[in-house]
């Protein structure tokens, strides 16, 4: 064992701490491509522990790298530098609920969708719901920001967190709300990749479920007569709760897995969920299903049993494990464009796909702008490999280029964080290393995350001096 | 020197005022201020200059209405980006042009100003429905001490590219810096808005609550008005299609008639709207120099007590039973600390202001907090003293 480990041992116990290669190779990884080993694990059962844990990683000069469930694309969890990853599995319940206030404080090891489940015998749901939320964190939601299909109408993770509980890089304890007079310290924590403090709670907002909820397909010709329509949808002033599209590829895959009934045939798949009174929900496919059939839609249908509904969202937020079925690797980018700018998106991603010879599917928010194309590769094929980065570029520079950003819910991370000069000045650089300065001079939270190499945010640079 | 009353923030008066016409001169105009020592407090319309502590120091006004423009805006996308010294009113009528709208539900939008608004932090009644301010916010600029402009955020709805800085000029009073640009989500307005209100006495005021609280449909905004001018009453606000808003006026009018209401007067449309913003310019006003108002920030389900204890102390209370803020206009700041330790000064007279720390209490990272500031503002120049903890 190594030192740092039998001090933490020494400090938290065996039952808290992990330190067996064996055991820590579960640490070690995210849904991006790199490894590594941390020196150690903790899985604690409080902020207490948590704290004793910065301390020792602080005086031995380790980093802290938390850790949600490792759905993350960008290797926000890796701990590229060693140190020790801190896993939420044991802090994980609701710590009180407060229905007739609309709000619950959980520990950020709760399951997303945990939450929703335990909370709607009392008529309340927690809105944002990213693809993963089966196996995703609420506390690794709020270090990514995290978003999924329904954010469109009710807005992403941070708009529905009301204050946090974090441990410093002091190891000590600290609560924020968004009702406190002073900064707005949550504002900043959330969507920070946990490199400014570990949060320890969270305080949500809950909402009230809605009435009705209406579930529709429309078939599409392809990809870009879809885009047209959910430009025309928002252009109209009309904000369903979710709108989504799959493009063929993406459809077949799912539909072999799920067998959920979206229409194979389409060139491209658009789902809409409607919610709210009864009459709303009518008047509101009405207007959809007219501009989707003025856009060349060829199909359109409305689920008919809450079975249906739920058949149709577990095949989308499927999608990404059903393409394993088809394809021996896939990389999944993240970028947000302009919502006007979609069917031009579209078909240049599809331009770039060809160009390096790879098969692309297309499964987003539409309603938001956020693409996630998935590019279908064999890993042992090092040129195709090699295609997959300069082509997951290319695709980032293009939405750049459209006026919109390299991440719309899963953040930089490791992998994009040398892009981030491609958005952002280094005087905006230096205003988020105030921020960092603040938090984590030392730069022992989540090192070699989000900012580029070298930029004043990062490791590279000193810390200011107090 | 003439002394620029228009611009006085409690007894102090600036001795400089600047009216830049860009971002950039803004930003040059603080890097002399923090070269040469000189506070600088940033000024929209004044509407809410009554927030936060008189500065410690305060040499320069800096105008920011002479930055005014839409600087994007395609009503497809349903996002706007506009200069911080543009007002609110001016805002709302450019979106409003396209049927869309950013719920800021601000006091005196005429004056008021979009980069002012977001600076002090405002949130209004309908919050619950459209979420605040903040959570609309999807980008934003910012002239800081140092001479720089750091944006944060873009113009895409959704966005995690590294951090949400733009929050922290949020209710900041620009002590961090001063906001120059802003980008929000728009949304589309109701196609119906219908503003409920009913007198109600002092015997029945608790079951209108209770009325309130049980309605199936929730509505965008639900007050119990005591004082402000008018009689005791219950003020709801229902938006949504016509259907909706219809079956939801039925709902409230059968609860309220069960909790003891004679008579509910409703006005729709562009009257709804009129009468909603009267209500809302009334949360600022301060009658004959004579009072002092304060938000008290709260849970919705303890609101209401909140209110009656400070009825009881002679109070006039705005009770928001969606969000729990308490509104509550005060003629002296004692009983007002008493009973409400924690709220913040929102309008009043510089004489009673002065009496009682606008902020309440200090919050306990007060020591992030300040912090923050040394990091963004090392000489002091922005604003000192006018934050909590006398940042």
């Amino acid at each position: 064992m190594n030192a740092f480990a039998a001090r933490l041992t020494e400090a938290l116990g065996a039952d808290v701490v992990h330190s067996a290669p064996e055991d820590l190779a579960v640490f070690a990884f995210d849904a991006y491509a790199e490894n590594r080993l941390p020196s150690a694990a903790i899985v604690p059962r409080n902020a207490r522990e948590v704290g004793i844990a910065v301390r020792i990683a602080r005086e031995m000069g380790e980093p802290v790298v938390p850790r949600g469930a490792g759905t993350g694309l960008c290797g926000g969890a890796v701990p590229h530098r060693g140190g020790v990853v801190i896993s939420f599995a044991r802090m994980n319940r609701i710590v009180e609920l407060d229905v007739r206030n609309r709000r619950a404080r959980v520990g950020p090891g709760m399951i997303n969708l945990q939450l929703s489940q335990a909370i709607a015998q009392h008529g309340v749901f927690y809105a944002p719901d990213p693809s993963s939320q089966k196996i995703s964190t609420i506390g690794g939601n709020v270090g990514t920001n995290a978003g999924g299909p329904h954010c469109l109408s009710y807005g992403t993770t941070t708009n529905h967190v009301l204050g946090i509980e974090y441990v410093d890089d002091c190891g000590e304890v600290h609560r924020t709300s968004i009702d406190d007079p002073g900064y707005d310290l949550t504002g900043v924590l959330v969507g920070s990749e946990g490199t400014l403090g570990i949060v320890t709670e969270i305080d949500v907002r809950l909402l009230k479920l809605p009435e009705q909820v209406r579930v529709c397909v429309a078939a599409f010709p392809d990809v870009e007569s879809a885009s047209e329509a959910v430009s025309a949808i928002i252009g109209a002033g009309i904000v369903p709760v979710a709108l989504e599209i799959m493009d063929r590829l993406i459809t077949q895959a799912v539909e072999a897995h799920y067998h959920a009934g979206y229409p194979e045939d389409a060139g491209a798949v658009l789902l809409a969920e409607l919610a709210g009174s009864a009459d709303d929900v009518a008047a509101a496919e009405n207007i959809l299903r007219d501009i989707a059939a003025k856009h060349g839609s060829l199909s359109w249908r409305a689920a008919q049993s809450q079975a249906e509904r739920d058949a149709l969202w577990a095949a989308r937020k499927g999608a990404a494990g059903a393409i394993g079925r088809i394809a021996p690797n896939y990389y999944i980018q993240d970028a947000c464009v302009p919502r006007t700018k979609l069917p031009q998106v579209m078909q240049q991603i599809d331009d770039i796909a060809r160009e390096y010879d790879l098969p692309v599917g297309n499964v987003f928010h539409a309603g938001d702008g956020n693409l996630h194309p998935l590019l279908i590769y064999d890993r042992r094929d090092k040129r195709k490999v090699q295609a997959v980065i300069e082509a997951g570029s290319a695709i980032l520079r293009t939405c750049i280029e459209h006026g919109g950003t390299i991440s719309g819910e899963h953040g930089i991370g490791y992998e994009k964080r040398e892009q981030l000069g491609l958005i952002f000045s280094e005087d905006d650089l230096a205003a988020m290393g105030h921020v960092r300065d603040v938090f984590d001079p030392k730069r022992m939270f989540n090192p070699d995350k989000i900012f580029p190499t070298g930029s004043v945010c990062g490791e590279v640079a000193k810390p200011l001096a107090v | 020197m003439i002394a620029h009353d228009d611009y006085r923030i409690g007894e102090r008066a600036p001795a400089r005022i600047e009216r830049p016409t860009d971002a950039a001169a803004v930003a040059a105009l603080l890097r002399t201020c923090a070269a040469d020592g000189a506070a600088v407090v940033a000024f929209g319309g004044g509407t809410m200059q009554a927030f936060g502590n008189t500065p410690a120091r305060y040499d320069v006004a800096l105008d920011m209405r002479g930055i005014a423009e839409v600087r994007q805006y395609d009503y497809r996308e349903m996002t706007i980006g506009a200069d911080a010294g543009m007002t609110v009113a001016a805002f709302t009528r450019v979106l409003g042009e396209h049927g869309q709208f950013v719920p800021l539900d601000v006091p005196n939008p005429e004056q008021a100003t979009i980069g002012g608004v977001m600076a002090a932090g405002w949130v209004g009644p309908r919050r619950m429905v459209y979420g605040r301010p903040r959570d609309l916010l999807i980008g934003s600029a910012a002239a800081l001490a140092d001479g720089t402009i750091a944006r944060a955020g873009g113009m895409v709805v959704k966005n995690v590219t590294g951090y949400d800085v733009g929050k922290l000029y949020v209710g900041s009073l620009g002590t961090l810096g001063i906001i120059t640009r802003l980008n929000f989500k728009a949304l589309p307005r109701a196609a119906t808005m219908r503003l409920a209100t009913a007198v109600i006495g002092d015997d029945i005021r608790d079951r209108v609550v209770a009325a309130i609280g049980s309605l199936a449909a929730e509505p965008s905004a639900a007050l119990i008005i005591d004082g402000f001018g008018e009689e005791p009453r219950v003020v709801v606000l229902i938006e949504g299609s016509d259907a909706t808003v219809d079956r939801t006026t039925r709902d409230l009018r059968s609860a309220l008639g069960r909790a003891g209401v004679a008579e509910t007067t409703l006005l729709d449309g562009d009257a709804a709207e009129r009468a909603f913003a009267r209500i809302i310019d009334g949360y600022t006003a301060v009658v004959a120099e004579r009072t002092i108002t304060v938000r008290d920030a709260g849970l919705p389900s303890t609101v209401w007590e909140r209110a009656q204890r400070a009825l009881a102390a002679g109070a006039e209370t705005i009770a928001d039973l969606r969000t729990g803020d308490l509104i509550a206009r005060f003629s002296a700041v004692e009983p007002l600390r008493t009973l409400l330790p924690r709220a913040v000064t929102i309008a009043g007279a510089p004489g009673l202001r002065a009496q009682t720390d606008a902020w309440g209490a200090t919050p306990s990272t007060i020591a992030q907090m300040r912090s923050m500031k040394a990091r963004f503002d090392p000489t002091g120049v922005l604003a000192p003293g006018r934050f909590v903890g006398g940042i």
